[in-house]
């Protein structure tokens, strides 16, 4: 993630790449269609009227609307809550997980171990889903149990990785002299964490906490196959009424998730360049 | 009183296994300011991380006031160390990390706060508690790393090489407060260095290390006077290595005789060198220059090179049989000319090669 930053930073070859023919042409171009659906998307969120081709007049009646809508409001009280609770789960486990494969001796299969976690990235999304409806029907008729919770599990179960990624950058970036310094100190292997790696460690895990969230946030495959009935994501819901056309409803509510995702990663961003 | 006894200390397993200590033995006196000195991978570094815990042993025992530690982790040791880079952490204040020590033992605020005091005072930074560790510069790191590793009251301070990150004008001002600071606290230190002039000047004991095993212990004087192996010779100061041949012990005492010489009666280190062709250790400024036909000149050779150095000049002086001898003199004889080399008898040294 800390990467990413660099690369905004032009370098001395950075340069000499800009000034190749048709470089910013091709820039432009990229920036165009990766922003420009998106810009669209936002504009006629404030469009005074019902289509979403033709510009006609200022206006926050979309707004109104998807904030008075009853549907819009329950998922994304849902999706808030599935979100929060997955995140809170899936950072208190990568940050185990990073601990384990950053700290302590080496063990057999320690590499194995990270490749492990990190391998749900690689694996298409609808696998994953597929697999775990399966795997989640198998579990349900044998326990007997139904309700959020499993839609919580599976978000929590695949949030893993992503916020294990930060968390685990920022742990090999920290010197383990930190922490042999507290042990000389007499600090337990408890007190070391509380008091000297886990407050180093926070910046990464905001950063891997923002991260989970916002992939939580927006996910449609594994939700729509794992949700039951109630527990419409706000994700699934604007699924469910595009179909019937987008609406310049959907674009505000849309707009709303943009502006909560950026400030998010702008947030993760803002951590990671602190304390560095 | 520290003791080391017969540890080993080996990394990894199997055929890829290094040992980086071998069979060390040791004992580091209470209240003494003890160095261990070595060129890199001597193992020192090693040797300090095994009694604070930091590695445990292969083999052999570690005990502090005659109680084993060797197997203890390091927070249940009464003992801190001073990390090269300080390792001060950084989202606490000087006064935090001061305390740090004496608030994992979860002593009263009262006490940790007035020895907070005491030790900002002891290092001279009074001034800087509420400050941030990363607005302080490195000398000053340096002295707090100090302060949160003796508030705890220490039986043994560690220091890992504390003023190598320090330019030499803060270097020389450190080995005095280092000093000072012994002094006053009573504290014994455990000090690691590769710099032999550092080491000269501030320990009371010296323990010479190489390739895992320690090569000699003693006073700074008896290192530097008294080498026992043309290693510690060699790594300690500027010394001439000649050559000599052993005739035989008459007690404790050698034998030997340089070239076709008459024999002369000297100090060894062991008696259990073989008779034949052996190494001696004679320190440049013991030796005197005197006319090559004096009956007292124990070498002859001939002047090939002078250097003034202010002080005095240094001379090199080629032997007979080709060997370079340095000799510090305060008014150097013409390149070319011949000469012949005293030097008490006391001064010289047969070497364990």
């Amino acid at each position: 993630m800390a990467k990413l930053s660099s690369l905004f930073r032009p370098s001395t070859d950075a340069r000499e790449l800009r000034r190749q023919p048709l470089f910013t042409g091709m820039s432009w171009l990229v920036l165009l269609f990766l922003y420009a659906p998106i810009a669209v998307l936002v504009v006629f969120s404030f469009n005074d009227n019902r289509s979403v081709v033709r510009w006609t007049e200022f206006s926050l009646r979309w707004y109104t609307a998807a904030l008075e809508n009853d549907d819009i409001r329950r998922s994304a009280m849902i999706s808030v809550q599935v979100a929060l609770t997955a995140t809170m789960f899936s950072t208190i486990i990568a940050t185990m997980a990073a601990l384990a494969t950053t700290r302590g001796s080496v063990y057999r299969g320690r590499s194995a171990a990270t490749a492990l976690i990190n391998q749900p990235l690689m694996i298409p999304e609808i696998v994953t889903a597929i697999a775990t409806l399966a795997f989640f029907s198998i579990l349900r008729q044998l326990t007997g149990v139904t309700g959020i919770g499993w839609l919580i599990l599976a978000h929590t179960v695949f949030c893993v990785p992503f916020a294990y990624m930060p968390i685990r950058a920022r742990l090999s970036d920290m010197s383990v002299t930190y922490e042999a310094a507290a042990a000389d100190l007499y600090a337990t292997n408890w007190q070391t964490f509380r008091y000297v790696t886990l407050p180093l460690l926070m910046p990464g895990v905001m950063a891997g906490a923002m991260l989970a969230f916002v992939v939580s946030l927006d996910d449609v495959i594994i939700t729509l196959l794992v949700a039951g009935p109630g527990e419409t994501t706000l994700p699934i819901y604007i699924l469910g009424q595009i179909r019937r056309g987008v609406t310049p409803e959907v674009n505000a509510v849309s707009t709303i998730l943009i502006g909560v995702t950026i400030a998010m990663v702008a947030l993760t961003f803002f951590l990671q360049r602190k304390r560095k | 009183m520290i003791d080391v006894k017969n540890v080993t200390k080996r990394f990894g397993e199997g055929q890829a296994a290094v040992t980086a200590l071998e069979d060390v033995s040791l004992t580091i006196p209470e209240g003494s300011f003890f160095t261990l000195l070595g060129p890199s991978g001597c193992g020192k570094t090693t040797l300090l991380r095994l009694i604070a815990g930091f590695e445990l042993p292969s083999e052999g025992e570690i005990a502090l006031d005659g109680e084993s530690i060797g197997h203890l982790a390091p927070n249940n040791r009464p003992v801190n160390t001073v990390f090269q880079n300080y390792a001060l952490f950084p989202h606490m204040s000087v006064a935090r990390n001061v305390g740090f020590g004496l608030e994992m033992l979860k002593r009263p605020k009262a006490e940790i706060d007035s020895t907070i005091t005491e030790m900002l005072d002891l290092v001279q930074l009074g001034e800087f508690a509420t400050r941030r560790v990363d607005q302080l510069s490195g000398g000053q790191q340096q002295r707090v790393a100090l302060a949160r590793a003796l508030a705890p009251r220490p039986k043994v301070l560690l220091l890992d090489e504390p003023l190598s990150a320090l330019d030499l004008k803060l270097r020389k001002g450190m080995q005095s407060e280092l000093k000072r600071l012994q002094h006053e606290t009573g504290i014994t230190f455990v000090f690691v260095t590769h710099d032999q002039g550092e080491a000269l000047a501030m320990s009371d004991r010296i323990a010479v290390m190489s390739a895992g095993s320690v090569r000699q212990v003693g006073t700074p004087e008896e290192i530097y006077t008294a080498p026992k192996s043309r290693f510690v010779a060699d790594f300690i100061g500027d010394t001439n290595i000649v050559n000599a041949t052993l005739l035989g012990f008459d007690g404790d005492a050698a034998k030997i005789r340089f070239g076709e010489g008459k024999p002369l009666t000297i100090h060894t280190a062991s008696t259990l060198l073989e008779p034949g062709p052996v190494h001696v250790a004679l320190r440049p400024e013991t030796i005197r220059v005197v006319e090559e036909s004096a009956e007292t000149a124990l070498l002859r050779g001939e002047v090939v090179d002078s250097t003034y150095f202010g002080a005095g000049s240094q001379m090199l002086v080629r032997l007979e049989d080709g060997v370079s001898v340095h000799v510090q003199v305060s008014t150097p004889r013409p390149v070319g000319s011949r000469v012949g080399l005293e030097c008490d008898t006391s001064m010289l040294h047969v070497l364990e090669d």
